[in-house]
C-alpha cells in the first residue's frame, strides 16, 4: 500500500516536472539551430541530428542581424524593482489599514475598498493605452522610465494589497491589542510589531509584482518610442514576419534567468516554514 | 570592432573633407555609386548633435537593413539616430497613436504601403529634389504609384512588392514525376495557368514523398493564419475571378455606389477555390503564417507556394536545401471571369490573369518631424545606388526589385550565383507583374484595417467550415457596409478613387 | 488615535486613484464617442456604440467562450495546485528542488513564451507532433482543429499560470496549524479524511481568493491566443480581450472597443462578485 503510494507520488511529480522542462529543454535546444536545422523537422541533439550555431544567441547581444538587448535589460530591472519597491511600500499600508480599521464613506466598506483596488486588474490594458499615452504626454513622461514606472504601480498595487490583506487578515488581531496595551499608537504598532513579522507576505507579493511587471509588454510598448525599451519590447523586436525560432528560444532562456533567482530566494522563506512562522 | 574603427577613422576623415567614397566598401557594402545621396555626398553633411527617431519593421526583414544604414548615417553625419523595431501585427497602431494624439515621436517610418490611407494626412511630401532625383526617377511606374497618394508622392520607395508563384523547378522537369502525373491526371504536368490547374496539382502532389527525402511531402503553402496577411492570399486568389480587364471602375467597391464587390461570384469563387486548396496543405497549413509559409517550402516539404519575393529569395540563399530548383511564374489566373456589368461569367481562352501589387514595404517623414531634411536625407541614402545594390542581395532584408535596372537576370547570376535558367524566370516573373495591364492594389482607403480585418474573418470562418464561402462573403459585405456608413461614403470614394485611377490607367 | 488609520490607507488609495482616474474617466468619455482611425476626437454619439456592441454576435460569443476558457483553465489550474502543493508539503526527496522548479513557469515572459509553445505546436517542424510520430501515433492538427486549438491553447495557460495557485496553496498549507491534525488522527481518521474534513475546510478562504484573482488573470488572455492561433481556426478560439484587441488596436475603433471594454468589465464585476459570494457560502461556511 504504501509502496504504491509512493510510486504514484514520485510518478506525478515527475510528470508535472517534466511538462514543466519540456519547453525549456526545446527552446534550449531550438536556441542553437539554423533555420535549415529547423526546416528538417523536430530534432534535439546537436551535432547528432544537426548543426549547432550560436547565431541564435550572438543577435541578442548585437551581432549581425540582432538587437542588444543589456541596455532593455537594465532598464526592466530599474522599472520593475522600483515600480515593485513603491507598490509594494504603499499596498502593505493600505492593506494593513483595511485589514485593522473600519472605513466608512457612505455604502462603501472596508471588502469594498478592497475589491476596488482588485478590480483595477480586471480592464484589459488595450483601451487604457491611448488615455495613459495622453497623461504622460500632458506629465512629460512618455518614452521615459518614470513614465512607466508610474503606470506599473496603477498595475501592481492591487497584486500587493491583495495579498498582503489576506495576510494581515491571518495575523491575530491580538498582537495590535497588546501593543496599544502597552501604549504603542497605531503607527508604531504596524512598524515595530507587525511588520517586522510579516517578511514572508512581503516576498510573496514582491515576487507577485515583479512577475507582472517585468513580464508586462503591453504597456512597455506603447508608452515608449526609442529612447526608452524594456526587455520583452527588446526581444520581440527579433519576431520579424520570418519568425527566428533560434534567437526567440535564446532570449526566452535569458529573460527569466534573473526571476528564477527569485524563485531560490522565495523558496527560501517557504522552507523555514518562515510564511508560517508570524502567523502562529 | 574593427569595422566601428574604420568607420569612426572614416567619418573623421569625411569630416575633414577627405575622401568617402571609400567607405562604402570598408563597411561591406560594396563600390560607392556617385549620387545625389551617395555615401560620399552623405559623407560631407554635419548633422552632429541632432537626433533622428525611426521606426521600423522586427529584425530581419526591413528591420536590419534599416539599422544597418541608420549606423553607417551615423557615423557619416555625426547626427544620433534611434531605431526601434517592432513586429508587424503592432507597428500600425504603434505609429498612428503618436499620430492621433498629436506627438512627434518618430520622423522617419517604414511600413506597410496599404496604410497611406490613413496615414496620408500625418506624412510629409517628398521634396521636389528627392522626387527629380535620377535614383528616384528609376523607381518603375508601378511602384511609383504605389508611392502617391493623389497627385502627392509621400511615400519614399525603398521595396518593390508584389505576389507571384514559386514551384520547384526539379519536380516539374522530372521525367519520371512527369510521368506518373501524365498516366493518373490524363494531361501534361504543366506550371500551373490557372487556380484550378493549381489546385489539381497541389492535391495530385500531396501526401507522398516525391523528394526521396524520407518525408511526406505536399502540394501547397499558403499564409491561412487569419490575423497574419491572410487577407493577401484571398485577394491573389480571387482577383482573377473578380478583376475583369474591361470592367473599370472598380474592384472591391463599385466606386459609382460605393456597393461591396466582395460577395459577388468572382470573389465567391476565389474563396471556394482556396477552401478546396485545404486538401493540399501540410499539416497544420489552416494556421501558416508567412514564416511558416517560407519554412515549409523553403525547406522542400512543399511544391508550391505563393506570397512576397522573401520566400523566393530566402530558398535560393548559399545554404537552401533547394538553392537553384525553384521556378517562378506569375499569379495563376481563371479561364471564367465575372463581369458585373453584364452580370455575367466571360469566359478567356487564354486564362484571365491579375498582377496583384500586393501591399509592400514603403517609407515616409512624418509632416510633424522637426527633422525633415535629415530624414529625407536617411531615407535617400537608404535607397541609394550601393545600398539598394546591397540590400537586395541579402534575402532575409526584404527589400525586391523596384527599378528598371534590377529587372536584370544578369545582376542576379553574377552577383548571388543563380542558375541562369532561374535568374531569367524570376526576373521575367517580376517585369511581368510590373509591366501588367490588369493591375490590382490594395484598398488604400482610411480604414483598410477594418475592412481586411473582417475579410480575413470571414474566410477564415469558410476555411473553418463554419459557414459557405457565399454567406461568409455576404456577411463581410454588410460589415463593409457598415463600416462605409461610418467613415462616410463620400471619403471612402474619394480615397478609392485614386487607387481605382491606377488600376484603370493601363 | 484611529485617526491614525487614514495614514495606512490614504497614500496607497490615493495614489492609485490619481493614476487611474483620467484613464478610467477618458474611456467612458472615448465609449460615447465615434473616435476612430479615419476619425480622432471626442465628438458625442450617444448610445450608438453599445447599441451596434448589443447586435455584434462575435463579441457575445467571445465573451461565451471567455467563460469556458477561463473558468475550466483555472478549475484545472487549481485542482493541479493544490495536488502538487499537497505533493511537496509532504515528506518528499529534492522537496526544495521541486518546490523552485514548479514556480518557474510563471516567471517566464507569456508573449515570448508563447512563441516558444507555438513552434511546439507545429505539426510538422514541432516537437509534439515528432513524438506522436516516433510512438507510432498519428500526428494531431493542434492549432489547425477548433476543439484541439482551444484545447492547445488551455494547456499553454495551465503550463503558466499552475505554479501561481501552486504558491498561494503551498503557502497556505505551511501556515496551517498542527493540532487539528493531532485531533483527526487521535480519531483515526484516514488520509482522505483528514484532508476533506481538516486541511480543505481551512484551505477555503485562500482558495477563493486565489481562484478569484486567478478568474481576473485569465480572461484577459490575449497574447496566447493571438501568437498561437490569432484566433482561428474561424473564430473558434476567439477570446473577448483578443476580441477587444483586434478591434481597439488593430482596427483601431477606440470609441467602440472602449464600450466593448466597460461593458466587459461590468459583466466581469458583477460575475465576479456573484461567483465569489457562492465560493464563500458553499466553502466557508463554517467560518465567519
Amino acid at each position: 500500500m504504501r509502496t504504491v503510494y509512493l510510486a504514484i507520488k514520485y510518478t506525478a511529480l515527475l510528470l508535472w516536472s517534466s511538462f514543466v522542462v519540456f519547453p525549456f529543454l526545446w527552446a534550449f535546444s531550438t536556441s542553437f539551430k539554423t533555420a535549415n536545422a529547423v526546416t528538417s523537422g523536430p530534432k534535439w541533439i546537436p551535432w547528432l541530428q544537426f548543426e549547432p550555431s550560436l547565431q541564435g544567441w550572438r543577435s541578442l547581444f548585437g551581432g549581425v542581424g540582432g538587437t542588444d538587448i543589456s541596455g532593455p535589460y537594465l532598464n526592466s530591472v530599474i522599472v520593475t524593482f522600483s515600480a515593485s519597491l513603491i507598490s509594494l511600500t504603499l499596498g502593505t499600508l493600505a492593506a494593513y489599514g483595511l485589514s485593522r480599521f473600519q472605513f466608512r464613506a457612505g455604502p462603501i466598506r472596508n471588502a469594498d475598498i478592497t475589491f476596488f483596488f482588485i478590480s483595477q486588474r480586471i480592464m484589459p490594458p488595450i483601451v487604457l493605452a491611448i488615455p495613459f499615452f495622453l497623461m504622460l504626454r500632458q506629465l512629460g513622461l512618455l518614452d521615459s522610465l518614470a513614465g512607466l514606472v508610474l503606470v506599473y504601480i496603477a498595475l501592481l498595487m492591487p497584486i500587493a494589497v491583495w495579498v498582503m490583506v489576506d495576510f494581515f487578515n491571518n495575523i491575530p488581531r491580538e498582537l495590535d491589542e497588546m501593543a496599544w496595551l502597552d501604549g504603542c499608537s497605531p503607527v508604531t504598532t504596524f512598524f515595530r510589531v507587525i511588520l517586522p513579522n510579516s517578511l514572508p507576505g512581503l516576498v510573496v507579493a514582491g515576487m507577485f509584482c515583479v512577475i507582472f511587471g517585468w513580464n508586462d509588454f503591453f504597456f512597455a510598448f506603447t508608452l515608449t518610442f526609442t529612447q526608452t525599451q524594456l526587455l520583452p519590447v527588446a526581444i520581440v523586436s527579433l519576431n520579424s514576419s520570418v519568425t527566428p525560432w533560434w534567437s526567440l528560444s535564446a532570449s526566452a532562456l535569458i529573460s527569466i534567468a534573473p526571476l528564477v533567482l527569485l524563485a531560490f530566494v522565495v523558496e527560501r522563506f517557504l522552507s523555514r516554514g518562515g510564511l508560517a512562522g508570524a502567523i502562529r | 570592432m574593427s569595422l566601428k574603427r574604420t568607420l569612426l577613422l572614416s567619418s573623421a576623415l569625411c569630416v575633414s573633407g577627405g575622401a568617402g567614397f571609400a567607405i562604402s566598401e570598408e563597411v561591406g557594402i560594396g563600390p560607392d555609386i556617385p549620387g545625389m545621396c551617395s555615401f560620399e555626398a552623405i559623407g560631407a553633411k554635419d548633422y552632429s548633435g541632432r537626433s533622428l527617431n525611426i521606426i521600423t519593421h522586427a529584425i530581419p526583414v526591413i528591420g536590419e537593413p534599416t539599422a544597418l544604414h541608420a549606423d553607417h548615417f551615423q557615423r557619416l553625419t555625426g547626427a544620433n539616430v534611434n531605431v526601434v523595431h517592432v513586429p508587424f501585427g503592432d507597428l500600425f497602431q504603434r505609429i498612428m497613436i503618436p499620430f492621433q494624439t498629436g506627438q512627434a515621436a518618430y520622423d522617419v517610418l517604414f511600413y506597410g504601403s496599404l496604410w497611406v490611407g490613413d496615414f496620408h494626412s500625418y506624412l510629409a511630401e517628398i521634396p521636389a529634389e528627392f522626387q527629380e532625383n535620377p535614383e528616384m526617377q528609376a523607381v518603375t511606374a508601378t511602384y511609383r504609384d504605389v508611392a502617391t497618394w493623389g497627385d502627392r508622392m509621400l511615400q519614399f520607395t525603398m521595396d518593390g512588392d508584389r505576389h507571384y508563384l514559386k514551384y520547384r523547378l526539379d519536380i516539374f522537369e522530372n521525367e519520371e514525376i512527369q510521368a506518373r502525373f501524365r498516366e493518373e491526371m490524363g494531361r501534361d504536368l504543366t506550371i500551373p495557368a490557372t487556380w484550378e490547374e493549381y489546385n489539381e496539382v497541389a492535391i495530385f502532389f500531396s501526401g507522398w514523398d516525391w523528394d526521396g527525402s524520407g518525408e511526406t511531402n505536399y502540394g501547397s503553402a499558403e499564409v491561412v493564419a487569419r490575423d497574419d496577411l491572410m487577407f493577401s492570399a484571398f485577394i491573389s486568389r480571387a482577383a482573377p475571378y473578380a478583376k475583369h480587364p474591361d470592367v473599370t471602375g472598380g474592384f472591391f467597391f463599385d466606386l459609382e455606389s460605393m456597393e461591396p464587390l466582395i460577395n459577388t461570384p468572382g470573389w465567391v469563387r476565389g474563396l471556394e477555390r482556396f477552401i478546396e486548396a485545404r486538401a493540399a496543405f501540410p499539416p497544420g497549413g489552416t494556421n501558416f503564417g508567412l514564416g511558416d509559409e517560407i519554412f515549409s517550402f523553403g525547406g522542400g516539404q512543399t511544391l508550391m507556394s505563393y506570397s512576397w519575393d522573401d520566400a523566393f529569395i530566402q530558398a535560393m540563399q548559399e545554404d537552401s536545401p533547394i538553392r537553384n530548383q525553384v521556378g517562378a511564374a506569375m499569379l495563376p489566373g481563371a479561364t471564367e471571369v465575372w463581369n458585373r456589368m453584364t452580370g455575367e461569367w466571360d469566359t478567356f481562352d487564354e486564362p484571365n490573369r491579375a498582377a496583384y501589387i500586393t501591399w509592400g514595404w514603403t517609407s515616409a517623414v512624418a509632416e510633424a518631424s522637426q527633422n525633415k531634411d535629415m530624414a529625407f536625407d536617411y531615407l535617400c541614402f537608404f535607397a541609394n545606388g550601393a545600398n539598394t545594390n546591397h540590400d537586395l542581395q541579402v534575402g532575409r532584408f526584404g527589400v525586391n526589385p523596384y527599378r528598371e535596372a534590377h529587372f536584370d537576370a544578369s545582376f542576379w547570376s553574377e552577383n548571388m550565383g543563380w542558375e541562369d535558367a532561374t535568374a531569367q524566370s524570376y526576373v521575367e516573373t517580376l517585369a511581368a507583374i510590373d509591366g501588367h495591364h490588369n493591375r490590382v492594389f490594395d484598398l488604400r482607403v482610411p480604414g483598410v484595417g477594418q475592412f481586411m480585418s473582417s475579410l480575413a474573418a470571414g474566410v477564415s470562418e469558410a476555411m473553418a467550415g463554419q459557414r459557405s464561402a457565399q454567406e461568409a462573403l455576404d456577411s463581410v459585405a454588410d460589415e463593409w457596409r457598415q463600416i462605409v456608413e461610418r467613415i462616410g461614403a463620400d471619403r471612402v470614394r474619394d480615397a478609392y478613387a485614386n487607387v481605382v485611377a491606377l488600376e484603370d490607367a493601363r | 488615535m484611529y485617526r491614525q488609520k487614514y495614514v495606512f490607507l490614504l497614500p496607497g488609495l490615493l495614489v492609485l486613484v490619481a493614476i487611474i482616474i483620467f484613464p478610467l474617466l477618458f474611456t467612458v468619455r472615448v465609449s460615447f464617442s465615434s473616435w476612430d482611425v479615419f476619425n480622432p476626437g471626442l465628438d458625442y454619439i450617444g448610445g450608438r456604440n453599445y447599441a451596434r456592441m448589443w447586435a455584434d454576435t462575435r463579441y457575445w460569443e467571445a465573451l461565451g467562450r471567455l467563460s469556458v476558457l477561463a473558468g475550466a483553465t483555472v478549475l484545472i489550474q487549481y485542482v493541479l495546485g493544490f495536488a502538487l502543493a499537497l505533493l511537496v508539503w509532504g515528506d518528499v526527496r529534492a522537496k526544495r528542488f521541486f518546490r523552485v522548479l514548479f514556480l518557474i513557469p510563471m516567471m517566464t515572459t507569456p508573449v515570448i513564451m508563447s512563441v516558444i509553445w507555438r513552434t511546439i505546436f507545429h505539426e510538422s517542424l514541432g516537437p509534439l507532433n515528432g513524438f506522436l510520430r516516433a510512438a507510432g501515433l498519428s500526428a494531431q492538427p493542434w492549432l489547425s482543429d477548433a476543439t484541439l486549438a482551444f484545447v492547445s491553447v488551455m494547456i499553454v495557460e495551465i503550463w503558466q499560470w499552475t505554479p501561481f495557485m501552486f504558491l498561494l496553496l503551498l503557502a497556505g498549507l505551511m501556515s496551517l496549524p498542527r493540532e487539528p491534525y493531532l485531533a483527526a488522527q487521535i480519531d483515526g481518521a484516514g488520509p482522505v479524511r483528514t484532508f476533506f474534513q481538516v486541511t480543505f475546510p481551512m484551505m477555503a478562504a485562500i482558495s477563493v481568493g486565489a481562484i478569484l484573482i486567478r478568474l481576473i488573470e485569465a480572461s484577459k488572455i490575449m497574447e496566447t491566443v493571438y501568437v498561437m492561433t490569432s484566433g482561428g481556426p474561424g473564430t473558434a478560439t476567439e477570446t473577448s480581450s483578443y476580441y477587444i484587441y483586434i478591434r481597439g488596436l488593430r482596427d483601431f475603433q477606440l470609441g467602440y472597443s472602449a464600450s466593448l471594454s466597460l461593458t466587459y468589465l461590468i459583466i466581469m464585476i458583477i460575475s465576479l462578485t456573484i461567483i465569489a459570494k457562492v465560493m464563500i457560502r458553499l466553502l466557508v461556511k463554517d467560518r465567519t
